[in-house]
């Protein structure tokens, strides 16, 4: 196992790099000098160029991506042009909201996905299935912000029965729970189709193996065969599913964050790029992807504990 | 989603008892789908709409008018005559702009996917033909594809601006891992396949090879997964028009569309249900049809 693991962060260091190239290439193209930018519209031409050669902009891109590097890994991602605050503070503040509303939605999205899978596969080609199938295809279907409009339109103005603006505080207080409600509605909503559909047919590949036909023989009843046998060994696949979805929830996450003004990342990214604040945008493209490799090894991780055969090769 | 469905399939796989062709046999049984009839028929419709925009659209879709604002669609009280989906917040109508919308939408989907998916094939075809070509390009394309796409979305627009441009950059990008990774998987099989070898025996140039023997037989799997690819990138592109970075107003966009009418969602929420309602059945029909297409033609899903 502990191969395992050094192998896959040995795997993610290139990518960890590349990612850290493509951001300091972000800040080469943007159209803005940093420099000029510092020195504000007053300088003159001999202190922009002062300016210039202490930031180092007048070495070659190698060096200067050394630079950057060094930078990066202090915590020093720059300032934001429009607050004038490190831009590694304003993230600082959003990556928590971010965590909490992924987990909001997983936390109810994924039980209810295993809970449809199991069902339609269990009543496989009942009309059940069939309806949680069709449903799952329409939900894969479904733009992500029309189902957050209507849970906005009905149960926050209509019926007004959630707010739908902000993060009102920590989770253990109740306007912090009400806050979050239906954001997580809306970022797990799309999750359960991809859940259900990879437990059915996992659970429909495990149902028609060996064991199972033992267990049937010896006369064990169809419900235990089910929860007991069955769905704990069809759970690798949508652990992997899981995973590879992740970047889809954190696509998720960044129109469910705008259109609930959530406070997170996504909508702090959203916001720079269309401020063109290039700092802060970099800042948070990184910190994105920066999270989005580290939540893929831990998913892989994840895997060597469930999945024993993992652990001994 | 996309390392989960590995497809095999090739020409040996689609010939039939009856002898029919492998084309025809395709079709046959796609029409016995009732889903994918129902999904290519309204395609069909809704692209011929979006290509006649000009011809169908009762109005000029940019054309505003303040004192017709946010007129209800023609089912509910308050309607206008003039405007069967009513108008927007600028008394445009909703109608012609959800024709240019859908035309704008669709553009910029396929154009993105044409263009991943050739450049996605290309490069499946070579990581497959040629061994040591194999490993670099799967790396990198394993790494594209484990990155979210609205992160390239985000990086592109924050680079060379919002717009309908970048958003089609981002979205080409998003599609090439997904396509290289299936044209790969295809080709790999033909390379076993002993007509390559005897094409190579009697002298044939590796480009007649790929170009001739891999991509037609691999050309069914490629297009299957173009199909589904299109759905999500449509969805993708709507996403990022819908936060602002793509399609900018006044441009008529399905996505755009439907971010303008938050504004009025309380009292007028048909301006962003519309367009919304739009994305959804779109992208539906692209994924039931491309579902049923690989079950045609996968026969390993077939059961």
């Amino acid at each position: 196992m502990l191969r395992h693991v050094t192998k896959r962060l040995f795997v993610s260091i290139p990518v960890l790099f590349g990612v850290l190239f493509i951001g300091f290439m972000l800040m080469q193209v943007v159209p803005t000098d940093p420099a000029t930018v510092l020195a504000g519209p007053t300088a003159s031409a001999a202190d922009i160029e002062a300016i210039r050669e202490s930031m180092g902009l007048n070495e070659p891109v190698i060096v200067q991506f050394g630079i950057y590097l060094g930078r990066v890994l202090q915590g020093d991602l720059g300032r934001s042009m429009i607050s004038n605050s490190a831009v590694i503070d304003e993230l600082a503040n959003t990556v928590g909201p971010t965590i909490e509303l992924m987990a909001a939605s997983l936390i109810w999205a994924i039980p209810l996905g295993i809970l449809f899978g199991t069902l339609a596969a269990v009543r496989r080609g009942k009309i059940s299935d069939r309806i949680i199938m069709a449903a799952s295809v329409a939900g894969v279907s479904m733009p992500i912000f029309w189902f957050g409009l209507m849970l906005i339109q009905y149960v926050g103005f209509k019926w007004q029965l959630l707010p739908f603006q902000g993060r009102a505080g920590p989770l253990w207080t109740l306007e912090g729970i009400r806050h979050i409600i239906l954001p997580a509605i809306t970022l797990g909503g799309v999750f359960i189709g991809p859940v259900a559909r990879m437990t059915r047919t996992s659970l429909l590949e495990v149902l028609n193996s060996d064991f199972v036909r033992t267990a049937r023989a010896k006369g064990v009843s169809e419900r235990v065969i089910v929860l007991k046998h069955a769905l704990r060994n069809s759970l690798i696949p949508v652990v992997t599913l899981v995973g590879l979805q992740i970047g889809f929830l954190l696509g998720g996450a960044v129109v469910t964050e705008t259109m609930f003004a959530w406070p997170g990342v996504g909508r702090l990214a959203v916001g720079a790029i269309v401020s063109a604040d290039y700092a802060l945008s970099q800042g948070a493209i990184l910190v994105l992807a920066v999270s989005f490799i580290a939540v893929n090894i831990i998913v892989d991780l994840l895997y060597a504990v469930l999945d024993p055969r993992l652990r001994t090769s | 989603m996309n390392a989960t469905h590995i497809s095999i399939s090739g020409p040996a796989d689609e010939l039939t008892a009856s002898g029919m062709s492998p084309r025809r046999s395709t079709l046959q049984k796609l029409r016995r789908d009732k889903g994918a009839v129902i999904s290519a028929t309204l395609l069909a419709i809704i692209i011929l709409a979006a290509l006649l925009a000009p011809v169908l659209s009762p109005h000029d879709p940019y054309d505003n008018n303040l004192r017709n604002m946010l007129k209800p669609p023609v089912w509910a009280p308050g309607a206008v005559s003039d405007h069967l989906l009513g108008t927007d917040g600028l008394g445009r109508d909703i109608l012609s702009r959800l024709l240019y919308g859908t035309r704008t939408t669709l553009t910029m989907g396929m154009i993105a996917v044409l263009a991943g998916g050739i450049i996605g094939a290309f490069l499946g075809l070579l990581a497959a033909y040629y061994k040591w070509l194999e490993g670099p390009i799967m790396r990198i394309v394993d790494i594209l594809l484990s990155f979210p796409s609205i992160l390239f979305g985000l990086a592109i627009a924050a680079v060379l601006g919002s717009g309908i441009f970048s958003i089609t950059i981002a979205l080409t990008v998003s599609a090439v891992p997904t396509i290289a990774r299936i044209t790969r998987g295809a080709a790999i099989v033909q390379m076993q396949m002993e007509y390559i070898t005897a094409s190579r025996a009697i002298g044939m140039s590796d480009a007649r090879i790929i170009w001739f023997h891999l991509l037609p037989n691999s050309a069914s799997t490629i297009f299957v997964y173009l199909t589904l690819q299109l759905g999500q990138t449509i969805l993708l592109g709507a996403a990022l028009s819908f936060i602002g970075l793509g399609a900018q107003p006044p441009t008529a966009e399905l996505g755009t569309m439907a971010s303008e009418g938050r504004n009025f969602l309380f009292f007028a929420p048909h301006v962003s249900t519309i367009p919304s309602l739009a994305i959804l059945v779109i992208v539906l029909c692209f994924n039931v049809l491309g579902d049923a297409l690989r079950d045609v033609l996968d026969p390993r899903l077939r059961q």
